[in-house]
């Protein structure tokens, strides 16, 4: 399961981190990317994707969403998860994604 | 006075080193190395605001090169030892510096590190990370402790521009070497075609 989106330490982006952890394979990621159209740069240690928001998928399975607007992220995430089946993220006990 | 490049990068640092440089009369020229996609707009705004500010402040137009720093991490990432991932990005940005001080007839090299800040600010990956360059570079911070830069930062009026939100690095490596020597360092290069991709690198650069 990803944890809520917080906000990022520089306050740029977003962030979603699994817990458990959840390793992505990045070369299957890049595929299914690139079947739906979406550029992506591939460091090998990383991808950068571009949809609503530019993000970064980590092996490790962290994603950073390069948006200060949390409701692309949000929606961002949703279609990176239908396209890459990861885990949904927890349900919001809150108002939003997590500030600071 | 003399003519140097420095190298910039919006962070709380460089503007700093810049001004002490400006203020005793050199005439700069400035480089940034253009992270993305690792990074997002934020580091060339706020380079942009740093600049306009200082150039008011000096009255020198202090030109600025942004050269396409994102293709060369890129390429490093996908072919050598992460671990050495700072420090090989560090000469990458010290030769390309280097080359447009050639262009622009400048004698000297600036940044504005301190020691052991960061993982590439320890003495040996400096030592690594410049032993790839011939001209003298010069470090007005290097004897400054943060809070210190911070206080001439927010004297000089660029520390609120530095930090403005922004996305860090995404090409730092998690477990970056703190120590390097130059023969770990060559024999990472010698994975990837160094001239190549400065040249390309220096060819797209864009003079702001």
């Amino acid at each position: 399961m990803y944890r809520r989106l917080r906000l990022c330490s520089n306050r740029g982006g977003y962030e979603a981190v699994a817990e458990p952890r959840h390793p992505i394979d990045l070369v299957g990621a890049r595929a299914r990317l690139e079947a739906e159209r979406i550029p992506v740069v591939d460091a090998r240690v990383m991808l950068i994707a571009r949809l609503d928001a530019e993000v970064t998928i980590s092996r490790a399975g962290r994603l950073l969403f390069k948006t200060q607007d949390p409701r692309v992220a949000e929606r961002t995430f949703e279609r990176l998860r239908s396209i890459l089946g990861l885990p949904a993220m927890e349900e919001a006990s809150g108002p939003g994604p997590v500030s600071g | 006075m003399a003519r140097g490049v420095m190298l910039v990068s919006g962070g709380i640092d460089s503007p700093v080193a810049l001004h002490y440089l400006l203020r005793q009369g050199h005439e700069m020229v400035a480089v940034h190395m253009d992270n993305r996609p690792f990074t997002d707009d934020s580091p060339l705004a706020k380079v942009v605001d740093h600049l306009a500010l200082l150039r008011e402040r000096y009255r020198q137009p202090i030109p600025l090169y942004l050269l396409p720093h994102g293709p060369t991490q890129v390429t490093l990432m996908r072919s050598t030892d992460r671990h050495f991932g700072c420090v090989l990005c560090r000469r990458f940005m010290w030769r390309s510096a280097e080359r447009i001080a050639a262009r622009e007839g400048a004698t000297f090299l600036a940044t504005g590190e301190a020691l052991g800040q960061v993982a590439s600010q320890t003495l040996s990956n400096m030592r690594s990370a410049t032993a790839s360059v011939q001209l003298p570079i010069v470090r007005p911070l290097i004897g400054f402790d943060k809070q210190e830069i911070e206080r001439v930062a927010k004297s000089i009026g660029t520390y609120t521009i530095s930090t403005r939100p922004g996305v860090c690095c995404q090409a730092v490596p998690d477990k970056p070497a703190t120590r390097s020597n130059l023969v770990q360092i060559l024999k990472e290069e010698e994975r990837v075609d160094v001239e190549t991709m400065i040249d390309d690198c220096v060819r797209k650069a864009v003079i702001l």
